[in-house]
C-alpha cells in the first residue's frame, strides 16, 4: 500500500517534469505553427495557438523568393567540405598524438585545445583583412577554411581520446609483425574507430552548420549561410514572421537529425572526453 | 630517429594548418594593431602609432562598460543555469515512465543554431503580438501593461539572459546527469546504514563525488558565455542604447560598422589576453581541486 504523501509527491514530480517538458518544447511548436499560419493568425492577440487556417505560402515565399534554399545549400556545402578536410587531417594527427612517439605531446595536446576556446571575435579582424587581402572575402574556401580553425582542435581531441581507449597491443604486435605506420592506420585502427569517426564527423558538421559570426563578416552575396539569411530578413520594414520561420525550421532539421544519431556520445563530445556520458 | 620523424609527418598536415591559420593572423592583427588603419578612408596616409590604439582602448568607456558587462552576464547565466541544471539533473537521476525521450529533447536546444535560438524569441519576446507577454500580463496578470522585452533599456540585458539559460540549462543538466550517473551505489549504502538520510546523504556524498562533473561543467560554460554574440546580435544589436553591449559585439560594431580595423585589432588583443589568463586560470583552478 502506498501512503497518501507517496502519492502526491509521484504528482508533484510528474507535473515538475511535465513542466520542465513545456518550458523547452514550446517554443518549437511556437516555431512550428508559425510557419503553416496565415499573417491574419500571425499579427493577432492574444496569440493564436492552435491555428486553423494553415497555408504553406511561407515555405514558398522563404525558400524561393526570400532565398531560405540557396541559404541551406550554401550551408550545406561549407559543412560537408569543411568537415571532409577537418577528418583528413586530424585522423592521422590524433593516430600520431595517441599512438606514435611525439616529444612534448601533452603540452601538444594543450595548445590544439586552446586553440578552440579562444573568442572567435579575436580571430575576426585578422580573418578579415587576410581573405580581403587574397580577394577569398565571400567565397566557399575562406569559410571553410576559417572553421577549420575551431573544429580541428576538436576532431583531434576527441579521436585522440578514442585511440588511446584502443587496447595499446592491437597497435605493438601489428608492430611486430612488420606493418607500416601507415598501414596499421588504414587497416587497423581506422576499422577499429569507424564509429568514432563518424562521431566527430557529425560534430563537425553542427558546429559548421551553426556557425554565424564568421558567416556574417566573410561572406557578401555571392556566399549565403543560413544563419545569415535569417538575420537579413529581420530588418526590413515589413518582417515576414512565417516565411523566416519556415527557413529557420528547415534549416533546423539537420541539426535535429544528427543530434538525435549522436545522442549517446554528445556529453563525452561536448565535454572534450572529460565527462563520459 | 627515423621513426620519431616519421610520427611528425602523421602530426604535421593538421598542425601546420591550425599554425599556419592562427599565428599569421595574430601576428597580423598585431601589425594592424600599432598602425592607423581604417577601412573606410583609404586615403589615410598609413603610419606606425605605437600604442595608441591601446592607450585609447583603455579610455573607452564604453568598452569597460562592453567588458564589466560581458562578467555580468557570465556570472548570472552561469550561476543561474548551473543551479537549475543540478536540480533537473537530480529529477532525472531517478527512473520514471518516459525518462529517456525527455533526456533526449533536452539535448536540442544547445545544439541548434543560436541564431536560430534567437530568432524563435524574438517572435516569443515581441511586445505585442508574443506569447509572453500573454502569459506574463493576461493569465499571469505579474505586469499592467505589455513588457518591451527587448527594446526596453531595463530589460533588453535581462531577456538575453533569459533567452541564454533556456538553451544551456538542457546542457548543464546532461553534464551534471552523466556526472551522477557514475556515481557507484556503495557509498550511499555505506551511508544509510549509519543512519544518514536525506540532504545529508547529497551534501556529504553526493556533492563531493559530483565535483569532477560539476567542475568541468562550470568550465566549459563560462568560457562560452565569454563568447557571447549570435543572441545580442539578433535580438537586441546591442540596443537600446549600448545595454546590452557585450564585448564580442562592441568589436565587431567598431571594426565591421565604423571600419577603425586598427582600434578593432586592439581591442581584439586585449579580450584575447583576457581570456587567455581566463581560460588558464580556470583550468588551474579546475585540475587542482580535481586533485584533492
Amino acid at each position: 500500500m502506498r501512503s497518501r504523501t507517496n502519492i502526491i509527491k509521484e504528482v508533484l514530480f510528474y507535473a515538475f517534469i511535465a513542466v520542465v517538458c513545456l518550458v523547452f518544447l514550446f517554443p518549437f511548436y511556437w516555431l512550428i505553427i508559425t510557419s503553416f499560419k496565415i499573417e491574419l493568425d500571425i499579427f493577432h492577440y492574444p496569440p493564436v495557438y492552435f491555428p486553423m487556417r494553415l497555408t504553406d505560402w511561407n515555405y514558398r515565399t522563404g525558400l524561393i523568393d526570400l532565398w531560405g534554399l540557396k541559404g541551406i545549400t550554401d550551408s550545406f556545402i561549407i559543412s560537408s567540405l569543411n568537415t571532409l578536410f577537418v577528418m583528413a587531417l586530424s585522423l592521422p594527427a590524433a593516430y600520431a598524438l595517441a599512438l606514435l612517439p611525439i616529444r612534448g605531446r601533452n603540452s601538444l595536446l594543450n595548445y590544439i585545445l586552446s586553440q578552440r576556446m579562444l573568442p572567435p571575435i579575436a580571430a575576426a579582424i585578422p580573418f578579415f583583412v587576410l581573405w580581403n587581402s587574397i580577394g577569398w572575402l565571400d567565397t566557399y574556401q575562406a569559410l571553410i577554411l576559417t572553421y577549420s580553425v575551431f573544429n580541428l582542435p576538436f576532431a583531434i581531441w576527441l579521436l585522440t581520446s578514442y585511440i588511446q581507449e584502443l587496447p595499446r597491443e592491437v597497435y605493438e604486435s601489428a608492430l611486430v609483425d612488420g606493418a607500416s605506420r601507415i598501414n596499421i592506420l588504414r587497416h587497423i585502427i581506422v576499422p577499429l574507430i569507424k564509429p568514432s569517426i563518424a562521431i566527430a564527423a557529425l560534430f563537425t558538421f553542427i558546429f559548421s552548420w551553426n556557425e554565424f559570426l564568421f558567416a556574417l563578416l566573410l561572406t557578401r552575396s555571392h556566399v549565403r549561410p543560413f544563419t545569415v539569411i535569417i538575420p537579413s530578413l529581420i530588418g526590413g520594414h515589413v518582417i515576414l514572421w512565417g516565411a523566416i520561420a519556415a527557413v529557420t525550421l528547415v534549416g533546423l532539421i539537420p541539426t535535429v537529425i544528427l543530434v538525435l544519431m549522436l545522442q549517446r556520445h554528445l556529453i563525452r563530445g561536448l565535454t572534450f572526453g572529460a565527462i563520459k556520458g | 630517429m627515423r621513426n620519431l620523424n616519421s610520427s611528425y609527418l602523421f602530426l604535421a598536415p593538421a598542425l601546420l594548418t591550425i599554425i599556419l591559420l592562427t599565428i599569421f593572423p595574430l601576428i597580423y592583427s598585431l601589425y594592424l594593431s600599432f598602425i592607423n588603419y581604417e577601412l573606410g578612408r583609404p586615403h589615410l596616409e598609413i603610419r606606425f602609432v605605437g600604442l595608441d590604439n591601446f592607450i585609447s582602448a583603455i579610455k573607452d568607456v564604453r568598452f569597460l562598460q562592453a567588458l564589466i558587462r560581458t562578467f555580468i552576464f557570465i556570472a548570472c547565466v552561469v550561476t543561474t543555469e548551473f543551479v537549475l541544471g543540478l536540480v533537473l539533473a537530480l529529477a532525472l537521476n531517478r527512473e520514471f515512465r518516459g525518462r529517456s525521450i525527455v533526456v533526449t529533447l533536452l539535448t536540442i536546444p544547445f545544439m541548434i543554431a543560436p541564431v536560430a535560438v534567437g530568432f524563435l524569441w524574438w517572435t516569443i519576446l515581441d511586445a505585442n503580438y508574443g506569447p509572453l507577454n500573454h502569459l506574463v500580463v493576461d493569465i499571469l496578470r505579474l505586469s499592467p501593461k505589455n513588457v518591451a522585452w527587448t527594446a526596453d533599456p531595463n530589460v533588453a540585458f535581462f531577456s538575453i539572459i533569459l533567452v541564454d539559460i533556456w538553451q544551456y540549462t538542457p546542457f548543464m543538466t546532461l553534464i551534471l546527469l552523466a556526472g551522477l550517473r557514475s556515481i557507484p551505489v556503495e557509498p550511499y549504502e555505506a551511508a544509510i546504514v549509519d543512519g544518514a538520510t536525506g540532504f545529508s546523504l547529497f551534501r556529504h556524498i553526493t556533492l563531493p563525488l559530483l565535483k569532477p562533473a560539476i567542475l568541468v561543467a562550470i568550465l566549459i560554460r563560462v568560457i562560452d558565455s565569454f563568447k557571447i554574440y549570435d543572441l545580442v546580435y539578433l535580438l537586441t544589436y546591442g540596443g537600446p542604447g549600448t545595454s546590452t553591449e557585450v564585448a564580442s559585439f562592441y568589436i565587431y560594431l567598431r571594426g565591421f560598422k565604423h571600419f577603425r580595423i586598427s582600434y578593432a585589432a586592439a581591442l581584439s588583443y586585449i579580450i584575447l589576453i583576457i581570456s587567455a589568463i581566463l581560460i588558464t586560470l580556470l583550468i588551474n583552478i579546475v585540475r587542482r581541486m580535481g586533485r584533492r
